[in-house]
């Protein structure tokens, strides 16, 4: 098992405080919400499980090792085990295809992928099968040779968790996956999501959609007041939370 | 390309009575094309990791390069001409490669010029490319290079503009290639640093109107050749 773990991070914007001692984790096969109002940083702490964002204070740290006191190269390879999905599709303009290998790209040889570029564009070792998985598990096979630009935005952020999904990570971060979509497409998304897990990747779902962390999370952790509140199994935080602060904004009586 | 521009220039005579000699359009047209496209070519492999640099990093002094990049754009090419003159001549740093009145001071001389345009478009096409697909590129596992090329490929159709407005800039350019190469022709005619541009001018300076009218054309066409071509790399390089 492979754990995904922030301990007591801090984050400044300039000379504004986003968040402090905050702590969460998430370990491979299983669903984490992390569920607060627009703004609260959640954002913030998704890029820092990326590492792509380092901690002002604290430690991020991943399958034990702590991801910002080894070298670049060494990080890269422990950024390449972890996921994200943004809240935009941000798809390249390409093919649906060339979008959902390009993790699977960066991570051959130069020369590899040069041998592939001459050749076909999706070709055989075992790309064309992950590409068509993923984008099974999103139910857009159809789409694998249109171009980006022809989707709309709903199947756009279905092909951006296929993509994200075409590598199998092990841990998948989801900023605000669903809030810019209709709820046949917030299914299909909430559907792919339990379908990760079931593949035993971690998953860390950003939402201020309380009910769509009621759904589908294994854990929630409640982010008010610059840190986190309360985690927690999802059942827990619903029904009987610890924190007053965490009762008052499921009852939708904190107002922000 | 060069078949039907063969096949063109020696069709000429039978449309315009020209007082060339055999070889002589087509020496021109060559060393026009010589000069530009090395010249655009070196300009491309400067300018774009250079808008790279400057659109991906913050340093200090950015704004300021910034603004002798846009500068550069309106540098008057008469004065380029004279710099690379003052360089290449026999007191110049430069004055031992003996490159005065030469395709290569020429060369030189239209780097200086292109260079500007096309760091400037490429970086506006650059910077102009939404963050996002950065992000993207490096949660999915992509290196710094990754990223760049992420970014040159959404950003080509400007730079592909980049480019052709550079090279439009040096094939259409004359002072600076009068100061630098001279207007030169070999002995038998055959043109060994004129170009289209400083042949017209000189052409339209005897009163040949029609001779010149005649080269104004063919520097329009190789340019709206030059462009398809580019276009085309341009839409089938990046898929």
């Amino acid at each position: 098992m492979i754990v995904l773990r922030a301990t007591d991070v801090a984050h400044a914007y300039q000379s504004d405080r986003v968040f402090r001692d905050l702590s969460i984790d998430v370990e491979t096969g299983e669903i984490v919400a992390v569920i607060g109002p627009s703004g609260v940083g959640k954002t913030t702490l998704l890029r820092m499980l990326s590492l792509a964002l380092e901690p002002d204070g604290g430690a991020v740290e991943f399958d034990g090792t702590d991801v910002w006191s080894v070298d670049d190269s060494e990080r890269l390879s422990l950024r390449r085990h972890i996921g994200m999905v943004f809240q935009e599709a941000s798809l390249f303009d390409a093919s649906v295809a060339r979008n959902v290998e390009y993790g699977l790209r960066v991570r051959r040889s130069w020369s590899d992928r040069l041998r592939s570029e001459l050749h076909s564009i999706v070709s055989s070792n075992g790309t064309a099968d992950a590409v068509r998985e993923s984008l099974e598990i999103v139910g857009l096979t159809e789409k694998t040779d249109q171009h980006a630009d022809s989707l709309s935005g709903g199947e756009a952020q279905r092909v951006s968790f296929a993509r994200a999904l075409a590598y199998n990570p092990d841990i998948l971060l989801l900023d605000e996956p669903t809030s810019d979509l209709d709820p046949r497409n917030t299914a299909v998304i909430e559907d792919a999501m339990s379908e990760a897990r079931d593949r035993g990747i971690g998953v860390v779902v950003a939402t201020h959609d309380m009910h769509q962390a009621e759904r589908v999370a294994d854990r929630v952790a409640v982010l008010l007041d610059d840190s986190i509140v309360e985690i927690g199994p999802t059942e827990a935080i619903f029904e009987s939370p610890s924190d007053d602060r965490t009762r008052k904004f499921i009852a939708g009586e904190l107002i922000y | 390309m060069t078949v039907p521009l063969e096949s063109v220039v020696q069709l000429l005579p039978a449309v315009v009575d020209l007082p060339f000699r055999e070889g002589y359009v087509w020496s021109i047209i060559s060393v026009s094309l010589y000069v530009s496209l090395i010249a655009v070519t070196l300009s491309t492999l400067f300018s774009i990791p250079v808008a790279i640099v400057m659109g991906f990093a913050e340093f200090p002094g950015k704004q300021f390069v910034k603004s002798v990049i846009n500068t550069g754009m309106g540098f008057p090419s008469v004065v380029v001409g004279l710099l690379v003159l003052f360089a290449v001549s026999n007191q110049g740093p430069l004055g031992s490669l003996d490159l005065i009145f030469t395709k290569e001071a020429m060369i030189m001389s239209q780097f200086v010029l292109a260079t500007p345009p096309i760091t400037a478009i490429s970086l506006a096409a650059i910077t102009g490319v939404s963050e996002n697909v950065r992000d993207a590129a490096r949660v999915l596992g992509g290196t710094r290079l990754d990223m760049a090329l992420v970014v040159i490929k959404e950003a080509r159709y400007g730079i592909v503009t980049a480019i052709l407005a550079g090279f439009g800039r040096a094939v259409s350019e004359v002072g600076s290639v009068l100061i630098v190469g001279g207007n030169i022709t070999s002995a038998d005619g055959i043109s060994k640093t004129r170009t289209l541009t400083t042949a017209i001018q000189l052409e339209a300076r005897q009163g040949q109107y029609e001779t010149a009218m005649v080269l104004g054309v063919i520097l329009v066409v190789l340019v709206l050749l030059v462009n398809a071509i580019v276009v085309r790399l341009g839409d089938q390089g990046v898929q």
